[in-house]
This record gives C-alpha cells, structure tokens and sequence, in this order.
C-alpha cells in the first residue's frame, strides 16, 4: 500500500451494492485482493469499496495465440500491455463519506460509467475502519456469493497492518471479536472465517 | 435511604440473561468463576431497584453446543481461539433472589428531586422480600460492607456475628432478638463444628441476656473447659466465662461434672412422675399396648404417690391362703393389686419389671432435700442462665425422662405467668424469654415421640408463653416434620444425607436451590444460615470459638478474622 492516492482504472458498471472496475493490465500491480477503494462523486462525497474480485477475460487474438507453438516475448509484452479487453475488477461497497462524515451504510445512490476509481490511502484505512463498531462487516457477511472468510483475511490483513503501524495495535482483536458476535450462530462460518484468520502474519 | 449504588468503576460479574421469580435468575458471568463461589451474597443493580440473592449455582453453557465439543484450540491461534470462547463459552450463575429495596435514581441525576419528593424520608424503603425480578442485562456484583450492614445489621449485641462470607470476610450478624422469638435448629453431621456453632449462639444469647437459656447438656460439654478432640485446644466452658449468669446444675446427689462440682444437685420427686412420663417411655422401656390402662389404673388407685406405691409392690410375691392353703398373690404384691383395680395380672406385673429401671434410678427420690425443678424455674425467671448437666446418667432413658419433666414443669409455669401478665399487666411482671437447648433432638421429637412430648407443643405454639426450643440434631430427618416447618431460623453445617438436607430446608422457599449449597458446604468451619431470621439466606465461615472470640464480645477488638485464622484456613 502506497502512501498516495493512486487511479486505478474507470468505472465499467455498478449498483447500488457494488460495481465493476475496467483496469488496464500495466495497472494491475496496484490494487490488491481485499484492498479498499474510493470512488470520488460530486459534491464531496466518495464512496469507499472493497475488491473482492479481479477477473482477467480472454479475447479472439489470445485464443489464437495459445494455440501457437512459440509465443515470442515482444508480442506477449504487447498482448498484456495493448489488450483490448480490459482487466475486471469486482467492488463491493462498504460505506461512503459525505461532508467528511462517514457512514457504513450502502451510498446513495452508485457511481457513474467511467467514474475515476483510487486506492485508499492508509489515513483513509485508518478513518474508515476504524470508525463506529464495525457496521460495514454486514455489508460482506450478507453476500453468500463471495469468498467470505478470504475476503476477510486479506481486508484484516492489510487494514491490520496499517492499524498496527498507526497506533491501534489491537484493531484486529476488536474485529475479530466482532466477527465473532455477528457469526456465533453460524459454526461452520464462524471456523471457516477464523481459521482464514488465523494464517494472518502481521509485521 | 438515598445513597445509590451506581459506581460504573466497580467490577460487575456479570449481567442478568433470563430467569424467573419462582426458580431463580440466571446471570451471565463476565469474570473468571473462579472468582464466584456458591452461596455467595450478591447484589442486582435494576434502575431504582435493588435486588439481593445467594448465588446457588453455577453452569457452563455455550452458544452453540458444538462450541463446547470441539477443542477449538487445536485449530486456532491461542489469540483467536480465546477470543472465540471469549463469546462463544460462559458461565451462567443461578441467584435465587431474596430481598429487593427501592433505592432511587442516582442523585445527581434531573430525576432524583421528583422522587425524593415523593419519598420525603426513607419509611417504605427498607428492603422487603422480593416480588418481581430484575429487568434483562442488570448489573450484578458482589455485596459490599455496606450491603451486608444493610441487609444484616451493623454488628452489636443484638446483631451478633456467627460468621464471615466466604469471598470478603465480610461479618455477618444474627439478629438474637429474632433469634429467639421462634423456635431454631442447629444442625450438621457429626463432626461438622456442630457444638461450636451452639456454643458461640449460646455465648452470644448469654451476653445479650434479653432471653434465658436452659441447655440439656446431655455429654457435659458446655458448662467447663473442654479439649477439644481434633485440635487439643482448650474450648472455654460457658461457666468459666459468664460465671456470675450462669448456673450449672448437676443431675442426681453428689454429681460432678468434669470433675467439678455443680452450682447445685437436681433431684426428682417420685411424686413428680406422671404416667404420661412413663408413657412416653414406650420405646426405651419397650411396654407394650396394655401400659396406659395400667398406669391410667395406677393414677386412680393412688394419685400422684402412684410411683411410690408401685415401686413398694413386690413383683410375684406369694403366700399362703390361710382358709384355703392355696399360694396366693400377697397383699403387696403387684398381682395382688392388678386383681382388685381389675387390671391384666400379666400386664401390670410386666410393666412393673419393666419400670425397675426408673425405680433404680438414684435421682428419683421420695422425699427430695430441696425442690430442685422449682429452684431452675426461679433461677431462669430471674435471669440467670442453667446448663443441666447429666454427668454420669448419659443414657437416653435418663435423657428423656428428665428432659421432659423439667420441659413440661417450665411450660406449665411460663403459661400461668404469661396468662397472669396479659391479665393482668401492672401487677405482674413480663415473663423472661427462654431458649430451652435440647442436644439429639430426634430423640425427644421424633414422629412417635413428638405428640407425648412437651417440645412439640413449644415449637408449635409457645412463642406465645415466650419459650423458644434451640434444637441441635444431625439427623433432622428424623424429626417430626411438623416440628421442623415451625422452626424459625436455622443454622446448618454440612450435612450429606438427602433426607436429612430436604428436612432442613421444609418449608422454605427455593428449596431446590438451596439444597446443592448444603450438600457442598466446607466439612468444617462452614455454615448455611436461613429462615425467618435471616433476611436472606447466606453461607458463612464460622466464627471460632476462642480466647480472641470472648475478647470481641466484650469489646477489646471489633470482629475480623486474624492472622492466624487466614493462616489456617489456607493450610489447614
């Protein structure tokens, strides 16, 4: 995670719960499985989501080029560099910020084609996650369709650390302890999540 | 009363989650249980409300019932894997509540003003028993000082300490006024501190000296210095240390008791013998079914020289008809008699051997030097304290005997005195309140026993001629179950039979509660106080009964639990 801001690709279409990032492929070093995003609106408000989804489509001239013999490394550089097909990446929303309050509610209403996309900050990290109880957990929890308990992971992975190193080392306690009331009814869930976890390393 | 216990820096243990008034309520721990015992006296902070009740129990529970097969902690990080029992893992308390008090909102709080005004002073405020229970998530925490002095008293005369709560030491006092104004009952296994326990009320009741005591002291324990079988300490004798209140009375001329020499003698008047004595001898003596029209034969013929004159027969005596020649029953024979008062030969004869017993007693007597019975009557009006001491008459036959002829002379003369007061109240005087201590109680008030006997009448309805019975038993179960619903408080060590454990508790409400803290009382030094003078009931370290005891009572030092005390109990 950079220190900086930095654009990720523009939006491809969205609801009101998530929406889809086209991103070129020399982009797809910067944003990460579980990493938060903002996505500027007008009128200062951003909605802030986090990646549970990187998808990478196939297009006819790589159909081709795999069935080839050799593929030599000037035409593999310009296939991933010059792609027509842009690289997907799947957000879900978590809260957004309004008047530079934020709210763990779904935003109000979903951001536009070709909206600009960034990185989070860590101060922004920070700000989100560590604001009110935790609320945005439900907006993850609700969603049968992801990876929950990876999705999870990798999120406390990376807002763990940042927390780690900006003064709240017991951060990932208090979520997991969260994540512990809000699954308790759950057993299966609750271990699958916790043992996800578990394999954390924080730094 | 307008101090509120709202003190958010003080540990709760834990939170109220469910429970009822007619069982008990169950508190969600949120401190180690090892920092709860069973018994322990705890208060439920519920907006004006305060609640008071024992914890009876503790359960461990789980959210999910997989959450306590699994070891998760094989599977998790120690980190995670506490913090998934942390919510997933608790422990349930079961408090049975006792007492609740209206305490008002806190007073710094808008709301405080309204309600004092409405409750100008603190009548209507005490604590009385509970009627509803604790709204869901109330705050419970141990009792404090404050709480205990609320509920129990402030130690003094009256409120005498017999214990310490098990988790602060906190003194717990009994009321001796109420103690006495009902019927009471010692009870415990044998080797339970059961003496000890009687001794330390006794030592209290004979300091407060509002009531006379008149103990049965069937194994002469309590007049003289003792030493004690377990730790070889001397135990002081109530004599040596209340000399001038107390009387000791000897059973039969000459009797010594620990090789002293009693205050006085009691000896029995044969006329003092009734035949509803001997009747209730029946089992002892083992007479058969022909025995009171026999006796009630004996009581026509001769009145109240009855046992005189049966004791001159001669049993079988013979002799020679003169007109006759034949062997007949001679004039002072006992069948002789039996044929003129129309009374079964066999029968009366039988009874007669059988009574040779009684009739070989050295302490029953024609013509006794003094009447001895009046002489305790008098001492016990006058405020003085007996112990009777049976000395060498140890056996149960001299026990009930005596036990019931003295009982059954007092309760004559306390009902004329009681019924000369209320009729006339300016020309006689109040009588005395007296606590009668009867050791092996299941002797005298067992269900056979209990209807011939004169404790039964006292535990039933003599509270109104002010005598209370103090009962000592570790068989409660044997007693007559009417006996022990009427017992006012009780003070129990521990006891293991379930029989026995049911008996203590009849009568009193959340019974089923209260029978696992009794079952799991310290085999020593531990004792469950409840009943009707109890305001709640609790479990306590019981006091020790010492040299340091009797300086406390007379006030050298305030009550505590010393040093050596801590050191004991930690290492036995």
């Amino acid at each position: 995670m950079t220190n900086s801001s930095l654009h990720i690709g523009r939006l491809l279409r969205s609801t009101t719960s998530d929406c889809v990032i086209g991103c070129r492929a020399s982009e797809l070093n910067l944003p990460a499985f579980g990493g938060m995003v903002r996505i500027p609106l007008a009128e200062g408000t951003q909605i802030f989501g986090l990646i549970h989804n990187i998808q990478i489509e196939d297009d006819g001239l790589i159909r081709q080029l795999i069935t080839s013999d050799n593929v030599p490394p000037d035409v593999l550089l310009d296939n991933r560099n010059n792609r027509n097909v842009p690289v997907e990446i799947g957000v879900i929303f978590i809260g957004y910020q309004q008047d530079g309050v934020i709210s763990h509610l779904l935003p109000p209403r979903p951001p536009l084609s070709l909206d600009e996309i960034f990185t989070c900050t860590p101060q922004e990290v920070v700000a989100f996650t560590g604001n009110g109880r935790f609320g945005y957990l439900r907006h993850i929890l609700r969603r049968d369709d992801l990876p929950q308990a990876e999705l999870l992971a990798a999120h406390i992975q990376q807002a763990g650390q940042i927390h780690l190193t900006h003064g709240r080392p017991d951060w990932v306690e208090a979520v997991t302890r969260e994540l512990v009331t809000l699954l308790r009814d759950d057993y299966d869930r609750l271990m699958s999540v916790l043992s996800a976890i578990g394999d954390i390393n924080l730094s | 009363m307008t101090n509120n216990p709202e003190n958010t820096s003080e540990k709760s243990l834990g939170y109220v989650v469910g429970g009822s008034l007619k069982d008990s309520l169950s508190v969600r721990l949120t401190v180690p249980p090892q920092e709860v015992k069973e018994g322990s006296f705890v208060v439920i902070e519920s907006g004006d409300w305060r609640f008071y009740g024992t914890v009876t129990d503790l359960q461990l529970g789980s959210t999910n019932p997989r959450f306590a097969d699994e070891q998760s902690e094989n599977r998790l990080p120690p980190e995670v894997a506490c913090l998934l029992h942390g919510q997933t893992l608790f422990t349930n308390l079961q408090v049975l509540p006792a007492l609740m008090q209206e305490v008002g909102p806190d007073p710094a709080s808008p709301e405080y003003e309204q309600w004092r005004s409405q409750h100008p002073d603190d009548s209507g405020l005490q604590p009385q028993p509970v009627k509803t229970v604790p709204a869901h998530h109330a705050l419970v925490r141990s009792a404090r000082a404050e709480d205990v002095a609320n509920i129990f008293g402030e130690p003094s005369q009256r409120n005498f300490v017999i214990g310490y709560t098990r988790e602060q030491n906190l003194p717990i006092p009994l009321d001796l006024e109420k103690f006495v104004q009902r019927s009471s009952g010692i009870f415990g296994a044998t080797g339970t501190g059961k003496s000890f326990l009687t001794r330390l009320l006794l030592a209290g009741l004979i300091e407060y000296n509002k009531a006379a005591t008149l103990v049965f002291d069937m194994h002469n324990e309590y007049a003289y210095d003792d030493i004690a079988s377990d730790t070889k300490e001397v135990i002081p004798g109530l004599k040596s240390k209340f000399n001038p209140r107390v009387r000791v009375v000897g059973l039969g001329a000459g009797a010594s008791i620990r090789g002293q020499s009693p205050d006085f003698n009691l000896t029995l008047a044969e006329s003092d013998i009734l035949p509803e004595d001997i009747e209730m001898l029946t089992r002892e003596l083992n007479l058969r079914e022909t025995t009171p029209a026999t006796l009630e034969a004996l009581w026509h013929d001769f009145g109240r020289t009855w046992f005189s004159e049966f004791k001159k027969m001669r049993n079988g005596a013979m002799e020679e008809d003169p007109i006759t020649g034949k062997k007949v029953p001679a004039t002072d024979s006992v069948a002789f008699w039996a044929n003129q008062a129309g009374v079964n030969v066999m029968a009366a004869e039988g009874l007669h051997q059988k009574l040779g017993r009684l009739f070989n007693k050295p302490y029953i007597v024609p013509n006794p030097p003094q009447d001895s019975l009046a002489e305790i009557i008098n001492l016990l009006a006058s405020g003085k304290h007996v112990i009777l001491s049976f000395g060498d008459h140890e056996t149960d036959l001299d026990y009930l005997l005596v036990t019931n002829l003295i009982t059954r002379r007092i309760r004559d003369e306390w009902e004329k005195r009681t019924n000369a007061y209320r009729s006339h109240p300016q020309k006689n005087p109040e009588p005395r309140p007296l606590v009668v201590v009867i050791e092996e109680a299941h002797k005298l008030l067992n269900r056979e026993m209990a209807a011939q006997t004169a404790f039964a009448t006292i535990a039933r309805e003599m509270r109104k001629y002010y005598v209370t019975l103090l009962i000592v038993d570790q068989r409660p179960s044997q007693i007559y179950d009417e006996v022990m619903s009427q017992l006012g408080t009780r003070v129990s060590a521990w006891l293991g039979d379930e029989a026995d454990i049911a008996a203590v508790l009849s009568g009193l409400a959340g019974r089923d509660a209260l029978r696992g803290m009794l079952a799991r009382l310290q085999p020593k030094e531990e004792a469950l106080l409840l009943g009707w003078g109890v305001s709640l009931p609790i479990v306590v370290r019981s006091r020790r009964y010492d040299q340091r005891f009797f300086e406390e009572l007379r006030g050298a030092s305030p009550p505590g639990r010393s040093a050596d005390d801590a050191i004991r109990e930690l290492f036995g």
